[in-house]
């Protein structure tokens, strides 16, 4: 029985590798994983998730292996081969310092344009929504006929955000009261909302489709709850919806509403 | 003294043999993992949710323990339970509605969601509708109480109920700057039985006050227990409420035409002209600036009624304080001790079974923010009806409806307004800076 | 367990050593006014390290089974969102045991706020590093006992704070253990927010001072109190790991005490450090204003990345103490394993921005944190590879320590690898705040840390209470833990890879969450397991301490110091002042008769011989 102990110990061991692996590569077909994603730069925040899953999934197993291996292989009750009486390895040292140190940095270098597309070369151009987090809710304002926020003709809208595909859309990102933080998975966007600042989003979006809006910080017990939705649709569909809401808010008379 | 036992019962451990001794721990170590095993089977499911007596209502009216189970037994006979809801077919209710958003948060055969009250509302309205679950504490303004039968944003005349539409809206859009929010993201179907399940807690929070109510009409004769007959059940207490509901459609407010060549700035200029009238005193409340710093201190109804709640308990422990009782008779003495009781048993029940009371502001009406709704519409309904629970009066009957439609103009410019003028490049004033 | 008693022995060399005689002595009857304050300076306000350092083990691990309880707790909730609760749901009786938001808020705050201050912290440096310190550099005590009582006892007022904080009006604290501002602030902003953030805040600050306390005993005790021979470069790597660790909490901890400080102050004498001009929460305006919320963050996580240092250094050092011994084999590449510590500490202060990258602060220092954060990741991996050098070629002996050090190592790997993930930044748009981030800590902390901390228990206690634990249920312990483990974090991963968010009570209602019911029951069911696997553990424990083989000076033929002193040692450590002749890893040195070579053994012209021929 305890000639086995490594055997049996190492199989335990071996296990995490081989399931882990297993793990990542049965997942996807059960749909859990990346969900879909519908903006310009967001290949590029996935191919990065791909490249460092591999690499670190390569080492991983290498690693991993090498652990079930040895363990497996130097069973005190196994093995009557000396012990290899070992301080270190200079060299060893040298190679697995300086290799790891260059692939980390060349990873650290090659992800800051993306980082720069996404959160520091904003488009110079006017807002196209206000979103303002509220415990617990989306307060979206639309600038309006007149293009300009902060005038009489905006459009105040709760949780329901439509955007049009295919153009630049620039969010200005408030809050009311407590930290929130913007979140579209589909878009591959995030930012907190921070009372006091006033934060700019930007992507574009290439698809149509309705997706979530996630509240990706917490504020509060109905943190939860501060569910959003934002539909992308083509430009016309988009200033017709404008226009209908438009029409709700000036109502004058029941007829004029649905309920 | 203890060392002496220790030793000893250390020395007589140790005496076992280490054979013993490991078998001793691996049948320790097994008891232990059975009895987890148990433990984790879920031992003592919580008894299912029931609906809570309005404590405070039966308080005030002095209801014995007898009385109170009478009503509680009426009303599950009337109106089932929170995981089992029943209407009597008199009562116009949808019961598949009310079954859809009844019960516990689970999932049906078709996997259809079940349970939705509990799930979206009843932690801050509470399981029995009195505006008092977990989070209603710590939320400003409280949730709402639909025990009473009173709702402030609707587009019926003051004293009437809300329509279904209205209540639907409510859900749809929430209840800007309050905690209500928005739950235009559940289907129609979801948001329609949430609506009728609310109706349903009403109706049954106004029966039940009209069942406590009764006891004071009672006769000597009477001992102290309701008519058993179908005829007091329905025509005395239950037909007054499902009447009022019905005829809420026909108490929609006649709204005028707002003009389609208005000229805005005049009517806006006219508007300002009432609000700071004397025909409809706006200013009184919501402050010469709008900024809503008038007067302010008053109560809401459902505060108010804890409000006077705790001004009865306090007068009459005075009161009961200053009674010498030794010149008293037996009797008196008695009666004495039965009022000291009951104000000890209210304020129990005020202290663990209400909230405290808050004062209600008038809006900030620089803000933008308007809790029932920011279409022109919604304005014309507050200003016309009042709001029905609160000090807002209706202003129907004396301001003329086309000139509420110029009151309107005006308010939806004041968070726009400075110093008169309207426009886009006006300095942010901290409060607006939203 | 057995107290202190010591008497002079021979060496034994095998594994069983012989029960050591007892010593009698004759006593005069003490008055009880003296008895009991002998009582109280023995046991409750004993100076003495040992002591102190099973006084916080204790502590320490009674927290440990209230932090786990909450994490149950929050996982029903994430499994089967408003169902009735086992046990809590009493608490909901009118709702018919379904828990309100509120509430669960408060669970994963309070989960994590007891584990990080009450548990992880507390039994690295303050169990281990107490009872272990001075025993392995041949000190006879700490170089403060006094303050070293006192770091005890400062954890006692925490203990009641934050217990109290559970039975205030609005609960305990309920803003997330990181209490970002404006809803910390705020006292409406949640229920936890009144008096149970201002008990969290106190008791946060307790926790500081008795960190504090002992960080500055223990680099005084290493540098100035170490045996005669034992310079700083054979010292075990278990020492240099609490030396460093002590250096960190000297210079971290004082930022998060002042920012706790600036938050106390913002909630009750109006100050606005915080608070930022017009905000209103609640309905409620603010009182004053002109502040940053993201002033707290910088200052938290200044303080806080730090901390997860503190959290696993001192358990790499003690899993590189077990391995060598369970391998028999020296530790692969002592130095450049010291650099790396030293190298984890350094770049810990410069890294701190990674936990902000969505925070709304200025992009650039994304980029600069990115690669500051990035190349922490190599001292680790540095470290990696020698552990797995340091089995290479040895003699593995799977006892249940070794075991869970092996399990650190593997554990550790799939925690560090995770952390490569959200150091990039465009990655960490989408990973931020959700359960992938869930994952590496809890890989790093709990599989790792908390499997260091229960390799220790294994390894240290026959030195701590003269007895061994049971070796078959401690087997029993690991292999349950270890699946247990797996079943509920690994998956996690895969959850934050859909965007899965972190706190929510129910996610399910989200278009894209709606289907990952069913994986969080598994991972729940996991989790109840893994927390019922503990049980063996307790058992094994407490009876051991008065039941368990009698073990001798040093039951697993290790080097360092400590294992020449008697189990349990009595006071003043030794029997007399150890002598240092060479490093603390040299096992199966060739030319010697024994596979070990302890430290205080005399000069042997064999191993010298070894040592000159293998550099």
């Amino acid at each position: 029985m305890k000639r086995l102990a490594g055997l049996f110990w190492g199989l335990l061991f071996l296990a995490v590798p081989i399931l882990g692996v297993v793990t990542f590569a049965v997942a996807p077909a059960y749909d859990i994983w990346l969900p879909k994603d519908v903006s310009e730069h967001g290949a590029a925040v996935d191919g990065l998730f791909y490249f460092i899953l591999w690499l670190t999934g390569v080492v991983f197993v290498v690693t991993e292996v090498a652990l079930f291996w040895f363990i497996w292989k130097y069973d005190a009750n196994n093995k009557k081969a000396e012990v290899k009486y070992r301080h270190g390895s200079h060299v060893l040292e040298v190679v697995w310092t300086i290799v790891p140190a260059g692939v980390l940095l060349f990873l650290a270098i090659y992800q800051m344009n993306t980082w720069a597309d996404v959160k520091m070369r904003r488009p110079n151009m006017a807002p196209t929504v206000e979103v303002i987090g509220r415990q617990f809710e989306w307060r979206l304002r639309y600038p309006g006929r007149d293009g300009v926020l902060g005038t009489p003709d905006d459009l105040h809208l709760v949780n329901d955000l439509h955007l049009p595909i295919d153009e630049d859309i620039l969010i200005q990102l408030k809050s009311m009261d407590v930290l929130h933080s913007f979140f579209l998975p589909n878009v591959r966007i995030k930012q907190d909302a921070v009372p006091g600042m006033k934060i700019p989003v930007w992507f574009k979006a290439r698809e149509e489709g309705v997706f979530d809006i996630v509240c990706a910080e917490l504020c509060g017990w109905g943190h939860y709850k501060m569910k959003g939705r934002v539909t992308f649709e083509s430009r016309e569909s988009f200033e017709q919806w404008l226009e209908g809401k438009y029409q709700e808010q000036e109502a004058t008379q029941a007829s004029n509403t649905e309920t | 003294m203890e060392s002496v036992v220790v030793n000893n019962v250390i020395a007589w451990c140790c005496a076992f043999s280490p054979v013993q001794k490991a078998r001793v721990a691996n049948v320790l170590g097994l008891m232990c993992v059975v009895s987890v095993s148990l433990l984790a089977t879920g031992c003592g499911k919580t008894p299912a949710a029931t609906f809570r007596l309005n404590l405070v209502e039966s308080s005030k009216q002095q209801l014995t323990a007898s009385q109170e189970q009478q009503v509680a037994t009426i009303l599950a006979a009337l109106f089932g339970t929170p995981d089992e809801p029943r209407v009597p077919p008199e009562i116009n209710l949808d019961v598949a509605k009310l079954k859809l958003a009844a019960g516990p948060v689970r999932s049906d055969i078709v996997g259809r969601k079940n349970g939705l009250y509990r799930e979206h509302c009843a932690h801050c309205h509470g399981v029995t509708g009195d505006g008092m679950g977990p989070t209603a504490a710590f939320l400003n303004p409280y949730p709402r109480d639909y025990r009473p039968g009173i709702f402030k944003f609707k587009s019926t005349e003051r004293a009437d109920k809300p329509t279904h539409s209205d209540l639907v809206m409510v859900l749809r859009n929430g209840l800007a700057g309050s905690s209500m929010p928005s739950f235009a993201l559940l289907s129609d179907a979801k948001i329609d039985a949430l609506a009728e399940y609310v109706k349903y807690l009403s109706v049954r929070g106004q029966v039940e006050l009209s069942l406590m109510r009764a006891y004071f009409e009672l006769d000597d004769e009477d001992e102290g227990v309701l008519p058993q007959s179908r005829e007091f059940l329905f025509e005395e207490i239950i037909d007054p409420v499902t009447e009022m509901w019905a005829a809420a459609d026909d108490a929609i407010i006649d709204v005028p035409d707002m003009p389609a060549d208005l000229d805005m700035v005049a009517s806006i200029a006219k508007g300002k002209e009432l609000f700071y009238g004397n025909k409809a005193n706006c200013v009184k409340c919501h402050g010469v600036s709008g900024l809503g710093d008038g007067q302010a201190n008053d109560y809401d109804d459902w505060n108010k009624v804890v409000l006077q709640a705790q001004k009865t308990v306090d007068g009459g422990v005075k009161q009961a304080e200053k009674a010498s009782t030794w010149d008293m008779s037996a009797e008196e003495r008695d009666e004495h001790r039965t009022e000291l009781a009951w104000l000890d048993r209210f304020e129990t029940v005020l202290d663990g079974n209400a909230l405290r009371p808050r004062m209600i502001r008038p809006r900030n009406l620089r803000q933008g923010v308007y809790r029932g709704g920011m279409r022109p519409l919604d304005l014309y309904y507050r200003i016309h009806a009042g709001i029905n629970g609160a000090p807002m009066p209706a202003a129907k009957g004396t301001v003329p409806p086309e000139d509420i439609w110029h009151i309107v103009n005006y308010i939806k410019s004041l968070p726009y307004d400075f110093n008169g003028t309207l426009g886009v490049d006006r300095p942010m004033v901290a409060r607006d800076r939203m | 367990m057995r107290l202190a008693v010591s008497t002079v022995e021979t060496k034994v060399t095998s594994v069983q050593d012989a029960p050591e005689k007892q010593e009698t002595h004759v006593h005069v009857q003490p008055s009880s006014a003296r008895k009991l304050s002998t009582f109280l300076s023995t046991y409750v306000f004993s100076k003495d390290h040992k002591v102190i350092g099973l006084q916080f083990l204790f502590s320490t691990l009674l927290w440990f089974l209230i932090g786990g309880l909450l994490a149950l707790a929050v996982r029903w909730q994430v499994a089967w969102p408003w169902s009735d609760v086992p046990v809590v749901g009493k608490l909901f009786a009118q709702q018919g045991g379904q828990m309100a938001p509120e509430f669960y808020t408060m669970l994963f705050t309070m989960h994590a706020t007891v584990m990080i201050f009450l548990v992880i912290i507390p039994i690295l440096a303050g169990a281990f590093g107490n009872f272990l310190i001075p025993l392995m550099i041949g000190a006879d005590d700490m170089a403060f006992p006094t303050l070293n009582m006192l770091s005890y006892w400062f954890m006692w007022p925490a203990f009641i704070a934050f217990g109290a904080s559970f039975f205030v009006e609005g609960g305990a604290a309920s803003s997330g253990w990181t209490s970002y501002p404006t809803l910390a602030t705020n006292v409406n902003s949640s229920p936890g927010a009144g008096w149970g953030q201002t008990l969290w805040l106190i008791g946060l600050t307790f926790v500081g001072v008795s960190s504090m306390l002992g960080s500055v005993n223990y680099m005084t005790t290493i540098i100035l109190m170490r045996a005669p021979g034992m310079t700083m470069f054979r010292l075990p790597m278990t020492i240099w790991a609490m030396f460093i660790t002590a250096v960190l909490q000297a210079f971290a901890l004082p930022v998060l005490t002042a920012a706790g400080f600036m938050q106390l102050a913002d909630r009750s004498l109006g100050t606005g450090f915080f608070t930022p001009e017009g905000n209103i929460v609640n309905n409620a305006i603010a009182t004053a204003g002109g502040g940053q919320p993201l002033l707290w963050q910088h200052l938290f996580w200044f303080y806080s990345h730090p901390a997860v240092y503190i959290m696993i250094l001192p358990a790499m050092g003690m899993v590189s103490d077990i391995l060598t011994c369970f391998a028999r084999k020296p530790l692969f590449g002592y130095r450049p394993m010291v650099y790396s510590v030293a190298g984890i500490a350094g770049l810990g202060f410069i890294v701190w921005g990674h936990h902000m990258f969505m925070s709304g602060m200025n992009p650039a220092l994304g980029v600069t944190f990115m690669v500051s954060t990035m190349m922490i990741a190599l001292p680790s991996a540095v470290k990696t590879f020698n552990w797995l050098g340091t089995i290479w070629g040895g003699r593995i002996q799977f006892t249940t320590s070794m075991l869970f050090a092996l399990s650190f190592v593997s554990m550790f790997i799939i925690g560090g690898l995770s952390g490569i993930f959200m150091a990039a930044t465009p990655v960490d748009i989408f990973i931020h705040d959700t359960y992938f981030i869930v994952a590496h800590f809890h890989y790093v902390l709990f599989a790792g840390t908390a499997m260091g901390v229960w390799a220790a228990i294994y390894f240290w206690f026959p030195k701590m209470f003269g007895r061994t634990m049971n070796e078959f249920w401690g087997k029993v312990h690991f292999f349950l833990t270890f699946i247990f483990l797996n079943g509920t974090f690994f998956t996690m991963h895969i959850l934050g890879a859909v965007g899965f968010p972190r706190r929510l009570a129910d996610a399910y209602h989200y278009e894209t969450f709606h289907h990952l019911q069913p994986l969080n029951a598994f991972m729940t069911y996991c989790a109840i397991g893994m927390v019922a696997s503990q049980i063996i553990f307790a058992v094994n424990f407490f009876w051991s301490m008065f039941y368990g083989p009698v073990a001798g000076r040093n039951p697993w033929n290790s080097n360092t110091l400590e294992w020449t002193a008697p189990s349990p040692p009595g006071h003043g450590n030794f029997d007399f002042q150890p002598i240092v002749h060479r490093g603390p890893y040299e096992y199966s040195v060739p030319g010697v008769e024994t596979d070990h070579l302890m430290q205080t053994d005399p000069p042997n012209a064999a191993a010298a011989a070894a040592a000159a021929a293998a550099h």
